[in-house]
């Protein structure tokens, strides 16, 4: 008896990994619970490891993972046992899989964690794209929550914040600039990519530096079993991805590539001409490779090189410039297990954005330059004590340059250069979190996280004169961010979780236009500029109907915003003006509903978001102090999404949208000086375009779906805007005087940008299994 | 340099613009009709202080300015005009109340004389211009003097104040040809500034012997924070376009072989500059991407602007090559 009694108290840990079996690909998010008592499971994290710490005794452990095979597996815990686990694709997703389904571990309903969605990859190539371009932040934006800043734009705006609150990053590395063709189409090729997670809410201690949301999109690792080759050959661009073993099931690799050319094709048609030499394009280049040392050491390296390249030349003249942008990102990460409870992952990553502008004529040459490169250093810990906790720390350091617009102009020997120069900043944050069960019924997520930012030198004070050194601090700014989220089970499908979080924000990017540019510019907090705070109140309901079939949430926010800044409606873009010395500061306030419902099984899935919300900002330089809704500001929002496979050689997606209008500032009236029109406006974004919506459809065709050929090919068909509805863009005001019969016209056009687009692409794998 | 930066600032704008046009292939446009048509007018105010050689006598005109509606005719255009004001200008311990003239009371055989004289366009015949002005020339200007403004019609009264800074002139204007391949027809004008060390605003506009009357480039004015106390400095000065006509990369800013060309160069204060790069900001952005700019004032209760100006205009020729 008391050596049973003791027996019962042990405590083994269970832990390994989660693979994908064809691929060796890690598995993120997949849940590991023990099938008697789903309560006592966990999830593995970004790098595929879990760790479960049971009583001794034999269980049945249940492996879950949307779009795999579920898996039961029988352990005998008599000691710490390591376990990786391999999970099989899912030829469909029946509504049972899993005998004892009713036992599976609903992790929307488990988890503490709001207001995160998880997508798949896999899941977004299967949405209807415009021109065939799949892309993550257009997936995303069809969630609750996540407004599109603009038609056809993959900028996005999350719950009333503005596009630079957003946390975007590829393998841990920030993503300055995640648009390509002024934000059209994203930068992110999602041949190369695994897994995208967006937390909109409650952001956890581990993550901080941005008010809104954390988009955490992690590479592939490349197949460690056999090489795989697979590309597409779209209506604009084309792809091609590699990945293969460098040492069978030690080290693989991948390398993807995406480049546009439609400009391309039309290069012989300039030939001679006034434009000749005239392109544009884009491309994308992502790369990771990793090696697995021992169960306990695996190293990382990955990067992406993406770039916009605009020439513009006309001969005649003389004339030319070059626009190239780009962002180029590289992280070398060290997994290290210290023991089956401990993990610790280091990284150290570079990246770096440019915005490059040369242009010249005769012996006149013109250039501007903006950037940001941060080099960061992060050591976060994973600890599983036992099923009740999960303790993460950490600590993360970030060297920031940012260089601001500079123009430099010569023509013969005379040079003219602005005097602004690079700002530099130390950022630093240590955090601690438990993720923790309270019995039963209760979970929560309890955090600190405490960040500091410094601005150093060589900077000269432009309050005082005075002058700083390298590295000599100029101004320190500190946050103090606790984050909390509770969560209630009140039955086993059923949950209420609350949570409030506090965060600060040290870089900003502020946009004139009513869309982000890639002219725009990040600047740090400094002795002008001081940092943006916020704090957001969330709860959310979750339910879950039919045997986890549905999945259904309703959650509700407030956010209160601190030292938001904007530019004053009397603002110039000027070259000689850091636009810093334009700001002006003010306050904000968001709040909203969300509605969720999620068919997450069966051969028709999808799900609808509606979220019904307001956004709202208040500076005491624009009209007064006046709350007037922000440009993030759309009313209702919803999203259907539907996917359809009712046949193994067909897949069939939709996708409707409705929003209420993008708002503006309309022109009140015009009047005459030096005898030309003039226009003046009423209130900020007082004035709506009429109401977005739109359909679009895709259908998937795979010739031979159950080949065991080493060659597959499918073809996608998508149409953009199905019913061809016009969406206003913008409205645009045009003016005509004609003196000699006295008569002025004033004429406002709505002008909408993409109809009906039908496009079409070719997918082809070849697997060498 | 500041032009040409200038050119080559917008035309990175432009090509901006050209680029989304790329991606908007196919844009489609519909009328736009705002919700509400009754906006309440507002008073407007352009009003002109010059000094220096070829300075015009100072002159207000006071409208009002138009509601969003599609066209207005000449009957509009003359109920626009604000009669009957009582307009004075202040400045040292002087003030000076201006005189309200309407051109339809003015002689037939005098209009054209007015019309140059008050750097007007004769196109506007259709339209009845009034304007308040100093006609018995006795408003001292000065280089350096502050001018009150002070219009009080009714109840309504609007206040503003400019000076007429110290003139900084330009010298060695020069012909070159123009950039790329060069034109038989075209030219392009050089000139030197000494620019002296603080903040200084300018402004120009250039008239030809084919079109006399004096208009400002898209963008008028510049600060001198490229060039502040730079001696000597080499710039090209370009021919102004009327708004509205087309823009051709051709032509645009070079002047024609064989014309006779003014150039009206100006010297104004901050908040003069700031009206004007307002302005030309708004005017000359648009489309997709720009957001709205509120044109800056410094009349208390209206629109539009009281401006001092320190004013040369140079006569030159622009020679055959």
């Amino acid at each position: 008896m008391v050596s049973q009694a003791i027996m019962a108290q042990t405590k083994h840990t269970l832990s390994g990994y989660v693979r994908d079996k064809a691929s060796g690909e890690t598995l993120i998010g997949a849940n590991v619970f023990n099938v008697s008592n789903p309560g006592q499971g966990t999830t593995t994290n970004t790098y595929g490891f879990y760790s479960l710490t049971l009583d001794a005794g034999i269980y049945n452990i249940g492996v879950s993972y949307l779009g795999f095979e579920n898996q039961i597996i029988e352990v005998n815990l008599e000691n710490n046992l390591s376990k990786n686990i391999e999970m099989s694709e899912g030829v469909i997703m029946e509504e049972v899989v899993i005998s004892a389904e009713k036992e599976e571990r609903r992790k929307n309903v488990e988890g503490t964690q709001m207001g995160t969605v998880e997508l798949p990859v896999e899941n977004i190539k299967k949405l209807p794209a415009i021109f065939g371009e799949v892309d993550i932040l257009k997936a995303i934006q069809l969630l609750p929550g996540v407004l599109s800043s603009g038609e056809g734009n993959a900028g996005f705006y999350v719950r009333g914040g503005g596009p630079d609150q957003n946390l975007v990053l590829l393998d841990e590395a920030v993503v300055y600039n995640s648009g390509h063709m002024l934000g059209f189409f994203s930068v992110f090729n999602a041949d190369a990519l695994k897994n995208t997670t967006l937390i909109k809410g409650g952001m956890p201690a581990n993550f901080g530096g941005r008010l809104s949301s954390v988009l955490d999109i992690q590479m592939k690792e490349g197949n460690d079993k056999n090489y795989m080759v697979e590309g597409g050959i779209g209506v604009i661009s084309s792809r091609l991805t590699v990945q293969g073993p460098v040492v069978k099931n030690k080290s693989s690799f991948i390398i993807s590539g995406r480049r546009t050319y439609i400009l391309d094709l039309i290069q012989p048609a300039l030939k001679g001409g006034n434009f000749e030499g005239t392109n544009y394009y884009f491309y994308d280049l992502n790369t990771k490779w990793n090696y697995t040392f021992s169960d306990k050491n695996r190293l990382y390296f990955s990067g992406y090189f993406g770039n916009d390249v605009l020439k513009f030349r006309q001969p005649n003249r003389d004339f030319k410039f070059d626009l190239p942008y780009g962002n180029k990102t590289g992280t070398l990460r060290w997994n290290h297990l210290f023991h089956e409870r401990m993990f610790m992952n280091v990284s150290l990553i570079y990246n770096d954005y440019k915005f490059q502008f040369s242009g010249g004529q005769d012996d006149f040459v013109f250039k501007l330059f903006s950037g940001v490169r941060d080099w960061n250093f992060k050591i976060d810990f994973e600890n599983y004590p036992n099923t009740n906790h999960t303790i993460k720390y950490g600590v993360n350091y970030i060297y920031h340059k940012l260089t601001p617009n500079t123009a430099s102009a010569t023509t013969g020997d005379t040079q003219f250069n602005t005097t602004f120069l690079p700002k530099y900043a130390n950022e630093a944050a240590v955090y601690i979190l438990d993720d923790m069960k309270l019995g039963q019924k209760w979970a929560l997520n309890t955090g600190l996280r405490i960040s500091a930012f410094q601005q150093v030198g060589p900077y000269t004070s432009k309050l005082d004169g005075k002058e700083f050194g390298d590295f000599e601090p100029v101004k320190t700014y500190t946050g103090f961010e606790p984050r909390f989220s509770i969560n209630y089970k009140a039955t086993n499908d059923f949950s209420i979780k609350s949570g409030v979080a506090w965060t600060n924000q040290y870089l900003h990017l502020v946009s004139n236009s009513s869309s982000t540019l890639p002219a725009d510019v990040w600047v740090p907090s400094t002795e002008i500029v001081k940092p943006q705070t916020g704090v957001q109140y969330a709860l959310g309901f979750f339910k879950n109907f039919s045997n986890d079939t549905y999945e259904t949430s309703i959650e509700v926010y407030y956010k209160d915003l601190k030292n938001q800044i904007d530019y004053a409606d009397d603002y110039v873009n000027d070259i000689n003006q850091e636009v810093e010395d334009a700001f002006v500061f003010g306050k904000g306030r968001a709040y909203g509903a969300e509605f969720f419902l999620k068919k997450a099984k069966g051969k028709f899935n999808g799900w609808i978001g509606y979220t019904l919300s307001r956004s709202e900002r208040s500076f005491d330089k624009i009209e007064g102090g006046r709350w007037y809704p922000a440009v993030y500001d759309r009313l209702h929002d919803l999203s259907v999404v539907v996917n359809y496979k009712p046949f193994k050689k067909w897949d069939f997606g939709a996708v409707f949208i409705y929003g209420s209008g993008k708002l503006f500032t309309p022109v009140r009236g015009f009047f005459f000086v030096e005898q030309n029109i003039n226009l003046f406006y009423g209130p900020r974004n007082s004035s709506r375009l009429d109401a977005y919506h739109r359909l679009d459809l895709s259908a998937t065709y795979t010739p031979r779906p159950d080949s065991k050929r080493k060659y597959q090919g499918s073809w996608t068909f998508s149409v953009y805007n199905t019913y061809n509805r016009k969406n206003p863009f913008f409205v645009n005001f045009d003016t005509n005087t004609d003196f000699q019969t006295g008569t002025t016209t004033i004429e406002g056009t709505k002008i909408t940008i993409f109809p009906l687009i039908p496009s079409i692409t070719y997918n082809f794998k070849w697997n060498q299994k | 340099m500041e032009s040409k930066m200038i050119k080559f600032t917008s035309s990175c704008t432009w090509l901006i613009l050209l680029f989304a046009s790329l991606v908007t292939f196919s844009s489609c446009e519909e009328e736009y009709i705002p919700d509400t048509n009754a906006a309440e007018q507002e008073i407007v105010v352009e009003g002109y202080i010059e000094a220096g050689e070829g300075s015009l006598p100072p002159y207000v005109i006071i409208t009002r300015s138009i509601p969003f509606i599609s066209e207005v005719n000449s009957g509009e255009f003359a109920d626009l005009f604000v009669r009957n004001a009582d307009v004075n200008v202040s400045y040292g311990n002087q003030t000076v109340k201006l005189t309200e003239i309407c051109l339809a009371d003015v002689p037939e055989n005098l209009k054209e004389q007015v019309y140059r004289f008050l750097g007007l366009n004769p196109d506007s015949a259709a339209v009845d211009i009034c304007i308040y002005a100093d006609i018995l020339g006795q408003i001292k200007r000065e280089f350096g003097q502050k001018y009150d403004l002070k219009i009080a019609k009714g109840d309504t009264v609007l206040t503003a104040s400019t000076t007429i800074p110290q003139f900084i002139g330009l010298y060695d204007f020069e012909w070159q040809d123009t950039p790329g391949k060069p034109s038989d027809t075209l030219a392009e004008l050089n000139c030197k500034i000494s620019d002296p060390a603080g903040e200084n605003f300018y402004r120009y506009l250039t008239a030809t012997g084919k079109n006399p009357r004096l208009i400002p480039p898209f963008t008028s004015v510049t600060d001198d924070a490229f060039f502040d106390g730079k001696d000597s400095l080499l710039f090209p000065l370009q021919k102004a376009e009327r708004r509205g006509q087309k823009f051709d990369p051709e032509t645009f800013g070079y002047f024609q072989r064989e014309d006779s060309v003014f150039v009206k160069w100006c010297t104004i204060d901050k908040v003069h500059f700031g009206f004007w790069k307002t302005r030309d900001f708004a005017a000359n952005s648009g489309g997709p991407f720009s957001s709205y700019t509120r044109i800056k004032t410094n009349i208390q209760g209206g629109l539009g602007i009281w401006g001092g100006y320190a004013v040369h205009t140079y006569r030159l020729y622009c020679p055959p090559k």
